[in-house]
């Protein structure tokens, strides 16, 4: 297997793009990594898609070829990738293995996402697309739903509070208030989040992440074909995907994800590293209980403390391990299928110096993308060239 | 109330016995195409609760409503309803089966 870099990165705001189809977001971003990849567009062997719910809100599937189109790409192959929330971090893995095993020299990631033009029910009834409706989705359950059976299970083990939950929310709409591409950034106090309004007992409004638009865009390129890129490469150690229980009840424990487990597990074989070396992430906040679950799922923080150490500071910039420094899904906001490319976008930034809520000497980031109730996970760890 | 708690609809292998809260096509266990109808007793502990204040669209007529992850005894993990928004229990709370309603088993605090 060949060693991957990533060379262009492209993202639009995350946010309401009014009267913008899929299509202008998906364009946007991905003309602007193709730009600064420092490779041909003849160069671009594969492309991939990353999108969930095109067509229940848009009515348009076959985003893939459309944007490669529009793009003046070849006849490549262009492959939309879904796995609901997952869908972006499938897609740049795939994109990894294409380069990796030689199939091709570069290609083409993007993820885009475009929902603020649909209704709340219809939202929710299109996200619900991501539950096995066998089963789960006939008790009415939804998302914040989830989180919110998880929320008490986590509070019986570990004795979590409110407030505490509360310091993660605070925590990342504060980093969204310095990330320029971010929706929500807010300075929040434990007092507005706790008269929020309810929405999925125990969770209330702030422990949402919004409805989002936007788009994102990565070129992967062969180590040994990277010759004119004009800002740093940053190298990919590992991109693993895994699968875990579609249903709630197929897990065996509501405040862990298998998925999420087993993919940090093969990412940090992979990388050789293991979680002390890792300087930052940005990991699936969907909502603020998620982001408890999947630090302690990562090895991150240590089993039933994802609370503790967001109300102790460990977990924002300049702590133990600082997470989600753009925002997260929380505050920069969930387009869902371009959450997964977006994090990637802020990794590259942070490993170049350049993010707006920098972390210092960062050397090694990790990414983490979780669809549905836990059905599919994507964990990937980039690296500065030099570390 | 009355003693009996009434019995969940269950699927279970003829080939290896296993039981499975279903729906599903073939056996969890042994792979087998051979998943039957099942019934186990409807009485079991509550894992975990929260109660839906935005429904998806299709749900939207019935107001706020309790979804619960149900442990049965018979050892079947089932999601479910609570009988009442306000039902609530502690954790590891004994609860019944109350009814069967659109083929969702709905509970109520035993």
């Amino acid at each position: 297997m060949r060693d991957v870099a990533i060379t262009g990165i492209g993202s639009t705001l995350f946010g309401k793009h009014e009267g913008r189809g899929l299509e202008s977001l998906a364009v946007e971003a991905a003309n602007t990594a193709l730009r600064n990849a420092g490779v041909s567009r003849k160069e671009i062997g594969a492309l991939y898609l990353g999108n969930f719910i095109a067509g229940p809100l848009s009515g348009q599937e076959v985003l893939a070829g459309i944007v490669a189109d529009e793009l003046g790409l070849e006849n490549i192959p262009c492959t939309k990738v879904e796995g609901a929330c997952a869908s972006g971090g499938i897609a740049f893995r795939h994109a990894v293995l294409a380069v990796s095993s030689g199939m091709c020299d570069a290609a083409l990631v993007v993820g885009v996402e475009k929902m603020t033009h649909a209704s709340g029910g219809q939202v929710t009834q299109a996200l619900n697309c991501a539950m096995d409706n066998r089963s789960d989705g006939p008790s009415g359950l939804t998302f914040p739903g989830l989180f919110g059976l998880a929320w008490r299970i986590h509070a019986a083990k570990y004795g979590t509070t409110r407030d505490e939950v509360s310091s993660v929310v605070i925590k990342n709409k504060a980093n969204g208030l310095k990330n320029p591409l971010a929706q929500l950034g807010a300075e929040l106090t434990f007092d507005v989040i706790r008269q929020s309004q309810p929405i999925a007992d125990p969770i209330q409004l702030y422990d949402c992440c919004p409805v989002s638009d936007g788009a994102a865009a990565i070129v992967v390129v062969a180590k040994d074909r990277v010759k004119d890129a004009p800002d740093l490469p940053i190298d990919v150690l590992a991109s693993v995907q895994t699968r875990g229980s579609p249903r709630i009840a197929g897990h065996r424990d509501i405040v862990s994800f298998d998925a999420t487990v087993k993919a940090a597990e093969f990412a940090y074989r992979a990388a050789g590293l293991a979680a002390k070396d890792i300087d930052f992430v940005e990991l699936h906040d969907c909502f603020s209980m998620a982001e408890i679950i999947d630090s302690e799922d990562l090895g991150l923080v240590p089993r039933g403390m994802g609370a503790k150490w967001a109300a102790e500071g460990r977990t924002r910039v300049g702590g133990d391990i600082p997470i989600n420094p753009s925002g997260g899904l929380l505050a920069k906001g969930h387009p869902v299928g371009a959450t997964g490319v977006g994090q990637l976008y802020e990794a590259v930034l942070q490993l170049r110096g350049l993010h707006a809520n920098q972390v210092k000497d960062a050397g090694i980031g990790m990414t983490h993308n979780l669809g549905g109730s836990g059905i599919a996970c994507t964990v990937s760890i980039l690296k500065r060239p030099d570390v | 109330m009355p003693a009996s708690a009434g019995f969940v609809e269950v699927l279970k292998c003829s080939a290896c016995g296993a039981l499975d809260a279903g729906p599903r096509e073939i056996c969890p266990v042994c792979h087998a195409p051979a998943l039957q109808p099942g019934k186990v007793p409807g009485a079991g502990s509550l894992l975990s609760w929260t109660v839906i204040r935005r429904p998806p669209a299709a749900f939207r007529a019935e107001g706020s409503y309790a979804v619960a992850v149900i442990e049965l005894d018979a050892g079947v993990k089932v999601t479910g309803r609570l009988d009442s928004p306000d039902a609530g229990g502690q954790l590891g709370a004994r609860v019944v089966l109350a009814e069967s309603k659109n083929g969702v088993p709905v509970f109520r605090l035993a």
